[in-house]
């Protein structure tokens, strides 16, 4: 019985933890983490207009993402 | 939304709104539009008609037909044919990521028939391959390079960049899974410990065992798929690499682990798995970010040149591009524009820079019917002049091309890490076979043998070793950037601290570059009106040292008009005003206007007259920076010989030389000669660091061991030198030395550690007392020990 709830435990945190990681690897792939001063200094131009252009800009991104490729 | 269109090179159909808009073609990537004007431009796009819609696969995975490289239009565009009816290409291999590859290449290149050479380099991972058509084609040399696992094309700067990036992300999503399987294995692995002593149900230990391994899993298989490629490729060149002993520790490790949980007797390592591919990829990593800054040298000169020149013909003026230039073109060059091509002056006059060439840093006038060589810069002269030669056989391609292979030809310097490594591994495999048979024999069970072999392999790997190197130089990296020296390649610090003599350039480099007045003569009173008007006018070193000299006097000056005014090359300049005629320059000029003067300097003198009357003279002198002295002492006494390489007289060099302490000095040095006496020394297996600023410099810059190269200098100089000392302090210099000596003594302290370790570690192993947590103590606190002593450094920098 114990060790029912410990393997359930274990296996439902690293089920949460790879969630956290492919979302992570997600965001690399995309290119959110490549140019370290726009990821650092975007928050400067965190206003709704520029948070509109990059909802827009993930939706073509999910786009091409449909057609199953996105070169890097 | 905007209807779908598609992609002229891969013809996948995206928004209109995303795509990269070029005249009438759209693309979807920089990679499509890339291939697609390649094509184009050889005159390939008959391709786009041979695949009509088919939607191709991204270029990134794509390698076209090689035969294509056989093609007439790149060869036209890539190949060339030297004087022995060679042919040379140079190429970009991809997939590079270790000096075996490098090897390996290499290797396989020169055992084709028809390849006579195959130079790659390391940093840019560019190839240089000549080879004899009539009997292999560039086709059969490509399919080679792919044949071995990488993918070579002819180079393009911005593909190159391209290609770092992509590196870069597999790097940071191989270690993002690694370190996020670790971290959770080790909070499980604590349990076990904790099980190993204190007693755990059977059932519990599976449990725990499954985690580990469903973790360890990934990080093997995708983390440690880069040994795994590593290993092959060392294999197949038969080279037993650290990567070979990772992979070969982790896998073991991992079938055995897995062995252990289905057979629920005995420990599992996965812990060890995880944590052997996590460390060394990290170390791996860093190498990987240090070679960040190394740039493209070769392509970043041919975009320092303009593509195109002004040519008239029939009285119009046409732009023509530079390989288009034909011998009789007539060229027109305005001030301050580079001179591309080599030709004879038709019409117009005026001053030229040519110290590029010659390292003279005075300007030099020329006239009609004289020569003009490319490379050079027009200061004020406006003038057209007509070619006597096309592009490719210009002076200025021929700098480029002994360049390019200077860089190439650099002697590679192989790294402790590498050495060390190679015998590392095969002692310890060695060691874990001998193991398990001296285990088998003395009569145990196969699998307990087995156990103990392994776990020689887990306790030996490298985990300290692989991450030596770079914590140290990372170290030594940051303190650099600290004080203004940028190392554009971790692996130099190792090479500066193995120096054997240190060559260094004068002007700009122990001099400020810049004449000053060290003395004024007054004779008479005279004009400073006139005389600063005389020399504000002209751009020579000399009079803007007298210029600065004036109005340092505070006083402002009321420019003359002169009516007459005429800069003569390497005397002065002649000027008259209200019928008073006016003298300013040197000795040579006073005595051919028939005023005679017999004053004798070391430094350089400048005299002003007025009407054959000599009022005043001046003595300069290029002062010498800061501490000059101190440097050469320093490094003597680290065994580094300094020596003085100038372009310049004797007579100047010789002073600079005296007052800095160099005892050693050679004068009057084209940019060849100096690249030729780097060269000489490096026969005789010297290690040479070369110090410079200018285009004169950039040969034997680029030949040297290392290139250290002043800020202040020339971009091309920048691009081709290893290391930048921004401030262009001699101080900086002497740290650039220090630093490295101070990390190559940390690295070898560091595999002092991790060898100790091994040394204690290795016979316990053997002995059979490993146990799951001494396996993992001591592979972490090794590391540990190895990275803290790195930062010890640091503070022990920070604090002097």
């Amino acid at each position: 019985m114990d060790n029912w709830v410990i393997a359930m435990m274990l296996g439902a945190s690293l089920f949460l933890g790879a969630i956290a990681l492919f979302a992570f690897m997600w965001a690399v792939r995309n290119g959110q983490f490549d140019d370290e001063e726009k990821f650092l200094n975007s928050v400067q131009f965190d206003n709704v207009e520029d948070l509109n252009d990059a909802v827009d800009l993930e939706k073509k991104k999910e786009e091409l993402k449909k057609k199953n490729y996105r070169p890097e | 939304m905007s209807k779908k269109i598609a992609c002229d090179h891969c013809h996948l159909e995206f928004t209109k709104d995303v795509m990269i808009v070029d005249g009438k073609h759209y693309f979807c990537c920089n990679g499509c539009q890339g291939v697609f004007h390649l094509l184009s431009d050889e005159g390939l796009d008959s391709f786009y008609d041979k695949t009509a819609n088919t939607k191709l696969s991204p270029p990134i995975e794509q390698y076209e037909e090689s035969s294509n490289f056989n093609a007439p239009a790149f060869y036209d565009k890539f190949v060339e044919v030297n004087e022995d009816d060679f042919n040379e290409v140079s190429l970009i291999i991809e997939g590079i990521h270790c000096s075996a590859c490098v090897w390996l290449n290499e290797k396989a290149l020169h055992k084709m028939d028809g390849v006579i050479e195959a130079s790659i380099n390391f940093t840019n991972n560019k190839a240089h391959v000549v080879w004899v058509d009539s009997v292999v084609k560039l086709s059969q040399i490509i399919d080679m390079i792919r044949a071995i696992g990488y993918n070579a094309y002819p180079y393009d700067a911005s593909l190159q960049e391209v290609h770092a990036n992509k590196v870069r992300k597999e790097y940071y999503l191989r270690m993002a899974v690694a370190i996020f399987a670790t971290m959770n294995v080790m909070w499980i692995a604590v349990a076990q410990y904790a099980g190993f002593f204190s007693g755990m149900e059977r059932d519990m230990k599976t449990i725990l065992n499954i985690a580990e391994g469903i973790l360890a899993t990934p990080v093997l298989f995708y983390s440690g798929w880069i040994f795994f490629r590593g290993s092959y490729y060392g294999m197949k060149n038969r080279v037993v690499n650290m990567d070979l002993l990772v992979a070969t520790g982790a896998s073991l490790t991992y079938v055995y682990s897995i062995y252990i949980t289905v057979m629920q007797h005995g420990e599992a390592y996965f812990d060890s798995v995880s944590m052997i591919i996590t460390f060394v990829l990290i170390g791996k990593f860093l190498e990987v970010l240090s070679k960040k800054n190394a740039a493209d040298t070769l392509d970043i000169i041919g975009k320092h040149l303009p593509s195109e020149v002004n040519i008239l013909e029939n009285e119009k003026i046409i732009v023509k591009k530079l390989e288009d230039v034909g011998v009789g073109d007539i060229i027109i060059v305005s001030s301050g524009e580079k001179v591309l091509l080599d030709g004879i002056i038709l019409k117009g006059f005026g001053s030229f820079d040519e110290s590029s060439l010659t390292g003279e840093s005075e300007p030099i006038f020329k006239h009609i019917a004289d020569k003009v060589i490319s490379g050079t810069t027009s200061i004020d002269a406006d003038i057209q002049f007509k070619a006597t030669k096309d592009f490719a056989h210009s002076t200025l391609s021929n700098i480029v091309s002994l360049l390019e292979s200077a860089i190439n030809k650099k002697p590679k310097i192989e790294q402790l890490a590498n050495r060390l490594s190679e015998h590392f591994s095969t002692v310890i495999l060695l060691l874990s076979f001998a193991t398990f048979f001296v285990w088998w024999l003395w009569p145990h069970s196969f699998e307990e043998s087995l156990m103990v072999s392994i776990s020689v392999i887990v306790i030996a790997c490298p985990c300290a070793l692989g991450l030596a190197t770079p914590v140290a130089t990372l170290v030594g990296l940051t303190i650099g950037s600290k004080k203004g020296i940028l190392f554009k390649e971790a692996a130099q610090l190792e090479t500066i601290a193995q120096a054997d003599i240190l060559l260094v350039d004068k002007t700009g480099t122990l001099t400020i570059g810049k004449p000053e007045v060290y003395k004024e003569h007054n004779l008479c009173s005279y004009e400073k009106n006139i005389l600063y008007s005389l020399v504000k006018r002209s751009n020579h070193p000399i009079a803007k040292g007298i210029e600065q000299f004036l109005l340092r006097e505070g006083t402002s000056f009321d420019e003359v008009l002169f009516e007459e005014y005429t800069q003569l090359p390497a005397r002065g300049i002649k000027a008259s005003h209200e019928g008073k005629n006016f003298l300013g320059g040197n000795i040579e000029l006073l005595n051919e206007n028939g005023i005679e003067v017999k004053i004798e300097s070391e430094k350089s003198l400048f005299f002003f007259a007025i009407d054959a009357k000599l009022l005043v003279y001046f003595e300069l002198e290029d002062s010498i920076k800061e501490g000059g002295p101190e440097l050469v002492k320093a490094l003597s006494k680290r065994g580094i010989n300094v020596v003085m390489l100038t372009g310049d007289n004797v007579k100047s060099a010789q002073g600079v030389a005296n007052s800095v302490g160099i005892k050693e000095l050679h004068h009057s040095l084209s940019p060849e000669d100096k690249l030729n006496f780097v060269k000489n020394l490096q026969e005789k297996g010297k290690k040479v660091v070369m110090v410079g600023d200018g285009v004169n410099d950039i040969l034997a810059l680029g030949t040297a061991d290392i290139g250290i190269v002043m800020g202040s200098g020339s971009d091309i100089s920048v691009e081709v030198s290893d290391v930048v000392l921004l401030n262009d302090s001699l101080d900086s210099l002497l740290s650039a030395f220090k630093i490295a000596d101070t990390t190559f003594k940390l690295i070898k302290q560091n595999f002092a550690i991790s060898l100790l370790y091994n040394a204690i570690t290795i016979p316990l192993a053997m002995a059979g007392y490993v146990i799951p947590l001494i396996a993992a103590l001591s592979m972490s606190f090794s590391s540990l020990l190895v990275v803290g002593n790195s930062m010890r450094i640091k503070y022990k920098w920070n604090r002097s």
